[in-house]
């Protein structure tokens, strides 16, 4: 170990040295301007694509559901991949706010209100599957476990049930949880703003916000309680996502390592999707000095992390459908590497397994053009990931008279695309009118609140540390 | 300046007149050769008692070297006063490795699938003779200790090397060396608890049981530590260097890991319970027979009810008698575990106690911790010259 290594001390997490009120400025103004004309084109295309939406699910419940590429061995298509990912997608906020929180990271506030929109935003893109998917929408509601005359239940056994409850209490919190972060901001917008209907609009929801000590006390406390609250449901939601195919004895779907490696994978694909949309925000806003490329570069290392952990589920996969000597699970996995769909299945482990891997490299890592490929790469990767697991293990079933291939139509296609209306449109409605940042919470993060240990240039300068006599000569740096 | 300059004031050498090495050497060497003798008593219930007593100590060296990692790879701070326990741990895999020799000498009695004759009227063993051979097995114990104990001695000797030349690019290496050990550890472990424990049954499989297995050592682990640092602060070592705070935050990761823990015992219970195909549920069904039951339902209770409600209070983790009982009860009930998942093999319909259990585990145990002293005692008790210690020092615990 001849070779030398440079220690590099923990960067700061907001660049440029600007103060308090340049960053309170440089947040809320964006909502306090008037709108730009890019985002009227941005939000025109998103809503052609919600119409799209829109016109497809009318056509759904018109027709029903055999306008999808269903056939018989195939029956969950599209709706549960585009279910799926959607809900793994929507991980990633709650996780950056909730779990970060808890461990103290400080990185964190510069990200999360952001993800935290996202995560709401695709949970609500997630919800419309099941809803549509059922066939006979208008009685959607027996999802729900509503008494009748008829005394008919839904099967409190099932974890399609399970999700039902998952999904909306995941929704509901991570709504709570945004909405309680927002509060302080949108006095400071409402304090900031000229005209008296955004006066207003943001007064109500600050709720009467004063930003009293005891207003801080009551807001740390909930935020705390909210954060310990969303924690588990990180882990539940997809758990739950994951036993809708493990609980069941299809080759493919039953195995045990399900759970955390569908919470992997969730995380995996939500901070990919974090990224890409980070990457042009700060860009189009002039956010580069919150939205850091060190922020950048952690969430890539997290990519990294929980790619390589799906990769090692992949593998586990592999190895003990071999191990188990099951003939049956033996033969799907092979179909799925060497099958009708292997193209499919390679797709997925290049995206997901493979193309993470350069994130090895710190200089890649800290390539913003580059991240933002390996981020779009990684979501598709992660949608076929769900496609190669619905769909291998449906397709080639118990009796091989009934073997099918599956391909989606146009229709699965629109519906799909027409997501990213949805999506789009809440979230430029959030750019345009939210603070994107949590402004009080970074300021507390920001090198200027600490004022110990730093040189003039805002450099950190570690203390030494005293040390009993006989050590002092051999130490201190 | 001088008044925010953190200070130890703590001696930072083991006390010379502390001698526990001998004492736990002491220990190891009556538990071990008890233990021989019982070999030639009842060879197949020395086998099966070894190889619990021996999975439980190698979870701790393993559960120490990730937790070693991960605190390098995420540049933690908090863990830095503590982080020679750990090192100490994780440094002496290597050495336990010659420990791995009386397992590979008793493979005829605790796997099945040794037995050739056994295995070429079973078709379904037969398919898996690629990988479940001895050849192949013996290998792999190579290749496991040998990468286990070249990242825990590379780990210490680095943290080490540290407190005399004061180069804090190591801190670097110790990241570089990390990041791909934490890849390597994943998949060595997964595939070492296949080898030691799911192979027992070698019809069973569950594509969660690497991940189980990492799950409860390193649940197993914070107790550990916790009672090692309450043990030391009676003796007046780093009393006021490891912190209220520190021990907090031991109890927090503790907490959340025996969530974590449950989570995954759980969800591999859940599915295999819930699919009901017979060749997964067998291994369950064996342990819910007789007296088997009993320790099944006592894993659910004292591994996970009884952690997670006392632990979920704040104060309990600053009270000291709580978090040392609680610590025993989990670090017995990880014994227990790992008995449940070994004995049930040899003894089908219930549980059956036999003396055997208990010097395997006095002997492995005194070896292994008198191990640990003698690589604590040799250096400096804190990391002295890690950027972090600041920070570590400096901990005040947040409301």
């Amino acid at each position: 170990m001849s070779k030398t290594y440079e220690y590099v001390p923990e960067p700061a997490l907001v660049k440029g040295n600007h103060d308090f009120k340049d960053i309170t400025a440089m947040i809320t103004d964006i909502n306090i301007r008037p709108t730009p004309k890019g985002w009227y084109v941005a939000f025109g295309i998103a809503n052609m694509l919600l119409l799209l939406l829109l016109g497809s699910i009318g056509y759904l419940v018109w027709e029903g559901t055999g306008i999808w590429g269903l056939n018989s061995p195939v029956g969950w298509g599209w709706a549960i991949i585009n279910f799926v990912w959607w809900v793994g997608i929507g991980h990633a906020g709650t996780l950056i706010s909730a779990i970060l929180f808890l461990f103290r990271q400080g990185w964190r506030t510069a990200i999360n209100r952001f993800a935290e929109a996202m995560t709401i935003f695709a949970v609500m893109c997630a919800g419309i599957f099941p809803a549509i998917h059922v066939g006979r929408i208008w009685v959607v509601y027996w999802m729900f476990p509503l008494p009748n005359q008829m005394l008919m239940w839904p099967n409190f056994n099932s974890p399609l049930l399970w999700d039902v409850f998952a999904v909306s209490t995941y929704f509901t919190v991570s709504l709570l949880f945004w909405y309680v972060g927002l509060v302080p901001d949108l006095a400071t917008v409402r304090d900031r703003i000229k005209s008296k209907i955004g006066k207003m609009a943001y007064g109500v929801f600050a709720l009467g916000w004063r930003g009293s000590n005891r207003h801080w006390w009551n807001y740390e406390k909930s935020y705390m309680i909210l954060a310990g609250l969303a924690t588990p449901l990180v882990l539940s939601v997809h758990t739950i996502v994951s036993f809708d195919f493990a609980v069941s004895i299809i080759p493919g779907w039953h195995t045990t390592i399900f759970p955390p490696y569908f919470v992997a994978g969730a995380v995996f694909s939500g901070f990919a999707m974090v990224l890409s949309l980070m990457i042009i925000c700060r860009k189009i806003y002039g956010l580069e000095d919150i939205m850091t490329i060190d922020h950048m570069e952690k969430m890539n290392i997290v990519v990294l992390v929980t790619g390589t952990m799906v990769g090692f589920a992949y593998i586990m996969e592999q190895f003990i459908a071999w191990y188990s000597g099951v003939e049956y699970e033996k033969f799907i996995f092979m179909m799925r590497a060497a099958g009708p769909y292997a193209w499919a299945y390679w797709i997925m482990f290049a995206c997901n397994v493979f193309s993470p891997q350069f994130f090895w490299s710190k200089k890649l890592r800290r390539n913003v053009t580059f991240t933002f490929i390996i981020s779009i790469i990684v979501n598709i990767g992660m949608w076929f990931e769900r496609f190669v697991i619905t769909v291998t293990s449906l397709s080639t079933d118990f009796l091989p008279s009934s073997w099918g291939y599956y391909s989606p139509t146009i229709w699965d296609v629109a519906t799909y695309v027409g997501t990213f209306g949805l999506f789009f449109t809440f979230f430029l409605l959030f750019l345009r009118f939210l603070p994107m940042v949590a402004v009080a919470e970074l300021k507390g993060v920001m090198p200027q609140a600490d004022p110990h240990n730093y040189d003039e240039d805002g450099e950190f300068v570690p203390p030494k540390v005293e040390v009993p006599e006989p050590y002092k000569n051999q130490t201190n740096q | 300046m001088a008044s925010t300059s953190p200070k130890i004031t703590d001696s930072l050498q083991f006390p010379d007149n502390l001698d526990v090495t001998k004492t736990f050497y002491g220990f190891g060497a009556v538990g071990l050769i008890a233990s021989g003798v019982g070999y030639f008593l009842n060879a197949e219930q020395f086998f099966f008692s070894y190889l619990t007593s021996f999975a439980f100590f190698t979870s701790i060296g393993l559960a120490s070297l990730i937790l070693l990692m991960i605190h390098h790879i995420t540049r933690s701070s908090w863990g830095v006063v503590i982080r020679r326990i750990p090192e100490a741990f994780a440094s002496n895999l290597w050495i336990w490795s010659i420990f791995i020799i009386p397992i590979l000498l008793g493979m005829h009695s605790l796997y099945h699938w040794t037995h050739a004759d056994y295995v070429a009227q079973d078709p379904i063993l037969a398919g898996k003779t690629a990988y479940l051979n001895t050849p192949f097995f013996v290998i792999r114990q190579f290749i496991y200790f040998g990468i286990w104990g070249f990242l825990g001695y590379k780990l210490h000797k680095i943290s080490v090397d540290m407190d005399k030349t004061n180069d804090w690019g190591l801190m670097e290496l110790l990241k570089k060396l990390s990041a791909p050990g934490i890849l390597i550890f994943a998949i060595t472990i997964a595939f070492a608890s296949f080898d030691w424990l799911m192979s027992l049954d070698p019809h069973w499989f569950s594509t969660m049981f690497g991940i189980y297995y990492f799950a409860m050592s390193f649940q197993a682990l914070f107790p550990i530590l916790i009672l090692i640092i309450f043990w030391m602060h009676k003796k007046g070592i780093l009393e006021n260097t490891i912190q209220k705070s520190h021990i907090y935050d031991l109890g927090a990761w503790f907490f959340g890991f025996t969530i974590f823990y449950a989570y995954i015992a759980f969800s591999q219970f859940l599915l295999i319970y819930y699919a009901n195909i017979p060749e997964e549920t067998l291994w369950f069904y064996h342990r819910l027979e007789g007296s088997w039951a009993y320790v099944s339902y006592s894993l659910i209770i004292c591994r996970f009810a009884i952690p997670f409600i006392v632990l979920l209070n704040r104060d309990t983790k600053h009270n000291h008698k709580v978090l040392i009982s609680v610590s025993i009860l989990v670090i017995a009930m990880h014994i227990i575990e790992l008995y449940w998942i070994v004995m049930p093999t040899l003894h089908h319909h219930g549980v059956s106690i036999s003396w055997l259990d208990f010097t395997t585990l006095i002997g492995l145990g005194g070896i292994f911790m008198g191990l640990f002293f003698q690589r604590l005692k040799k250096h400096k008790l804190v990391p002295v010259n890690d950027p972090n210690l600041p920070d570590s020092l400096h901990k005040t615990y947040h409301q």
